[in-house]
């Protein structure tokens, strides 16, 4: 595999504030990374960093093995960025701005925009300074996703959006990565994470504190157990590995580690089961837990 | 009744505590300005200062500008009548226009912004924000009048009568009401604040527009028009109240006006449609520069419209120049030298002032794209192949473009004017306007300069370039009455210049000006390439 953004080390002061402190990770070619962290903790400091609106102190970082701050317009012919916030210019209408975006950025794609424009359901027609925060963000979306870029930079893209344009936007984000291209989404719907992202990574503090695949993560963490058994339940709380148990009659609900889930189960197997649900832990899960641990 | 204005009073109090500041500044600023010239004008009037203005003040050209004056012979034209007649329109445009931002800003600005939506959630009238922005523009408004009426009496200057002060604090104060009621009729109309304000300015500048006609043919007609209402009282001469009862009934009958179409719309509404705006781009805006054209469009057309107009009324003052100069010391010191004719004289100081004006552009140009970059509205074309030299190069090349043209426009206003009213007896003519335009260009450049320095290194101080250039602006428009020493003087850039047609052409400071300007742009870009992009700061 390719690795089409490549950090190591990326550091980034503001005055006294130390932003990022060593931020490594990559995001090979044909992926979708997850970037997920609390506000604050650097997810939009590393991508301006990427995008070169803003220069590390020390490190490593290149797109496409170019560096990001001296060849970034090598780099900036093959990207699209949609920001968190989308500001536009009051006086041009929604359609204009699409069409500035799609011709600076180069390559842009006429039906494709006009497709876009009803999928979102924009009227292109109204001035920015009448649009909403939502249909704001619908402008950038459909400039970034009008063009053909390698790699797609999505900080928070969805924010303001209603479910249902949340929903279009994972469909056509889906669209490019079965056309093979990377994507690096920034998004505190962790929900569309789990749904788009092949891998994970999450920063807390400027610093990076886990990356994997959502598999791997999971392992590392507990699976939510329901289970009826014949015998006395009760005593399924004493077994190592189980968290949190709470108990109704005869049915016990509690959390497993899942590095112990064998013996857990082999414990609950003597018992006698007569029921059994197990839910594995949602990315909102191991998002509590790393951030409140 | 209830229904419409419950507890507008809470909100009254609420708006008062939360704008005394701006209300403070407001009286201040807009109060200063209207009775703070006293001394300058008892200046102006000494020796044959009153006769020569007078005469000046007689020419239509001039009129259109300020209005008119009922004194007939120059012997009665008194202070207190020369300051009602160059004063009050403007301060009662000021007045104006103040009191229709606030009134929109208030109204249908915060129902565009979502505020009253959740005001209206609680036990509040529909009307009752209306009614308390407008109760609170009544009462600026009547302290303002009072604080004039009083600076005015306080100067004690013995053809400004207590009657005429008072009546001509009233007359300021009634302009802002008279701003409010359009701005607030305005309000209900229009689909948005923006075009709300857009399109009451609007009104206001039409207005103007129609008195200057009307003034000049037949004063009688301006009797219908409201901004004329503010100086057709003719404080200190005729003192006439009745425009006042005029402006009374006409506010009340807007008011009514406004409640009544309030009534009827939706919040968030109003009576004309929005227009429709264009579905894709056109060409000319697919660039860098066709979008910093677009963006900084209507502030150039602005000042270089601004422009066109001040060289014209200095202009039209060329025909009288020789008997109002002469019978005023002051002005003669700021505007005469000897061994040269007054025109030239003239011509030389008030091209400098101008050119000065004209160094706002750029500036504003300039720091229009720190403005841009830190409303986040760049950070998406960074992400392009667009380069940091396109954006700082493209503004720079549009900042001297409307410098030049500027300087064109403010000079051919100038002289086009000049040599009309001089008719035979001109002695310069268009080449030497602008070769004395021209000539500045250096200075205009600096200031340029100045301003992308700030942008390349530290770009909150754009700002401060305004503040020297006000500075060298002051230094320059008097430094010749205060006879400075010349080291001092020479701090203002534009000092450097000689100034023609008196002086000749310099060549070498010409260069060497433009070369540091030049340099000043090379540094301020290798600054603009390396730095952080500030966003959201």
């Amino acid at each position: 595999m390719t690795e089409i953004v490549k950090l190591k080390g990326l550091q980034k002061k503001f005055g006294n504030f130390q932003a990022l402190r060593g931020v490594t990770f990559t995001v090979e070619a044909g992926e979708v990374v997850g970037f997920i962290g609390p506000n604050g903790a650097g997810k939009s400091t590393t991508i301006r960093t990427l995008l070169g609106i803003i220069k590390r102190d020390a490190g490593q970082a290149e797109i496409f093995g170019k560096d990001v701050w001296k060849e970034s317009l090598e780099i900036h012919k093959r990207i699209s960025y949609v920001p968190g916030d989308v500001a536009l210019w009051g006086s041009l209408t929604g359609g204009e701005i699409i069409d500035l975006f799609m011709k600076l950025h180069g390559g842009g794609d006429k039906q494709k925009r006009d497709y876009l424009i009803k999928r979102f359901e924009l009227d292109p027609k109204k001035k920015a300074k009448g649009y909403s925060k939502g249909n704001r963000q619908k402008v950038g979306l459909i400039a970034a996703l009008s063009v053909d870029s390698d790699l797609y930079i999505f900080d928070e893209p969805t924010s303001g959006l209603d479910p249902l344009m949340e929903a279009v936007f994972q469909e056509e984000v889906e669209k490019i990565k079965e056309a093979g291209k990377s994507i690096l989404l920034s998004s505190h719907i962790l929900s569309e994470v789990e749904r788009l992202a092949d891998r994970v990574v999450i920063i807390r503090q400027g610093e990076i504190i886990e990356t994997g695949t959502l598999d791997e993560l999971r392992h590392l963490t507990r699976s939510t157990i329901t289970l009826s058994t014949e015998g006395d339940v009760s005593s399924m709380e004493f077994v190592e590995g189980v968290h949190d148990f709470t108990q109704k009659d005869n049915q016990a609900t509690f959390s497993a580690d899942n590095q112990l889930i064998h013996d857990i189960l082999e414990e609950a197997i003597k018992l006698g089961i007569t029921k059994f649900e197990a839910v594995p832990p949602t990315l909102e899960d191991l998002f509590m837990r790393h951030y409140e641990g | 009744m209830k229904e419409k204005f419950a507890r507008w009073d809470i909100l009254f109090w609420q708006y008062l505590k939360r704008d005394w500041k701006k209300m403070i500044f407001w009286i201040l600023g807009v109060g200063l300005f209207s009775g703070g010239f006293v001394p300058a004008f008892e200046e102006i009037a000494k020796g044959q200062g009153l006769i020569g203005m007078f005469e000046t003040l007689q020419n239509p050209a001039m009129i259109s500008m300020v209005g008119p004056t009922p004194v007939e012979t120059a012997a009665d034209y008194t202070i207190g009548a020369m300051y009602a007649h160059e004063m009050l329109l403007f301060c009662g445009l000021f007045a104006m226009i103040m009191a229709v931002l606030h009134v929109i800003g208030h109204t249908r600005k915060e129902e565009d912004l979502g505020l009253t939506e959740l005001v209206r959630s609680f036990q509040i009238g529909r009307q009752a924000n209306s009614l308390a922005a407008m109760a609170e523009v009544v009462v600026i408004n009547v302290l303002l009048a009072l604080f004039i009426s009083g600076l005015l009496i306080v100067f004690n200057v013995d053809t400004f009568s207590v009657q005429g002060s008072l009546l001509f604090g009233a007359s300021v104060g009634m302009a802002g009401v008279i701003g409010a009621v359009i701005g607030l009729v305005m309000a209900q109309i229009m689909p948005a604040a923006s075009s709300a304000t857009g399109s009451a300015l609007g009104i206001v500048g039409l207005l103007y527009i129609i008195r200057a006609g009307t003034d000049v043919s037949n004063v009688d007609l301006s009797m219908f028009n409201p901004l004329s209402w503010t100086y057709l009282t003719y404080p200190f001469t005729e003192n006439n109240w009745l425009p006042i009862v005029f402006v009374l009934i006409f506010s009340i009958a807007m008011v009514v006006l406004a409640f009544t179409l309030e009534g009827g719309r939706d919040m968030g509404a109003g009576y004309l449609p929005e227009r429709e705006g264009r579905e894709s781009a056109k060409k000319s805006l697919l660039s860098v520069r066709g979008l910093f054209i677009k963006i900084n469009k209507g502030v150039i057309i602005g000042w270089l419209i601004g422009f066109v107009v001040m060289g014209a009324a200095y202009g039209s003052i060329y025909g009288d120049m020789q008997t109002f100069l002469e019978s005023n010391e002051m002005m003669k010191q700021m505007f005469a030298q000897s061994g040269f004719s007054i025109e030239e004289s003239f011509t030389g100081t008030i091209m400098m002032v101008m050119t000065g004006l004209v160094s706002i552009l750029p500036i504003a140009v300039v720091n229009k794209l720190f403005a841009e970059e830190s409303r986040l509205h760049l950070s998406q074309l960074h992400a392009t192949k667009v380069t940091r030299g396109q954006l700082y190069w493209t503004t720079i090349g549009l900042a001297v473009f409307a410098g030049l043209i500027g300087i064109l426009l403010a000079a051919g206003g100038l002289g086009g004017t000049a040599i009309s009213v001089l008719g035979d007896s001109a002695t310069i003519d268009m080449g030497d306007f602008f070769a004395a335009g021209y000539n500045f260009l250096p200075s205009v450049l600096f200031f340029t300069g100045l301003a992308t320095l700030a942008l390349g290194w530290a770009p909150k101080l754009g700002k401060i370039v305004y503040a020297y250039l006000g500075y060298s602006f002051i230094l320059n428009y008097f430094g010749g009455i205060l006879d400075l020493p010349d080291w001092f003087s020479k701090t203002a850039v534009q000092s450097w210049i000689p100034q023609m047609p008196m002086d000749s052409f310099d060549a070498p400071i010409f260069i060497t000006l433009t070369g540091i300007s030049i340099v000043l742009l090379i540094i301020g870009y290798f600054g603009y390439k390396r730095r952080d992009m500030v966003e959201g700061a």
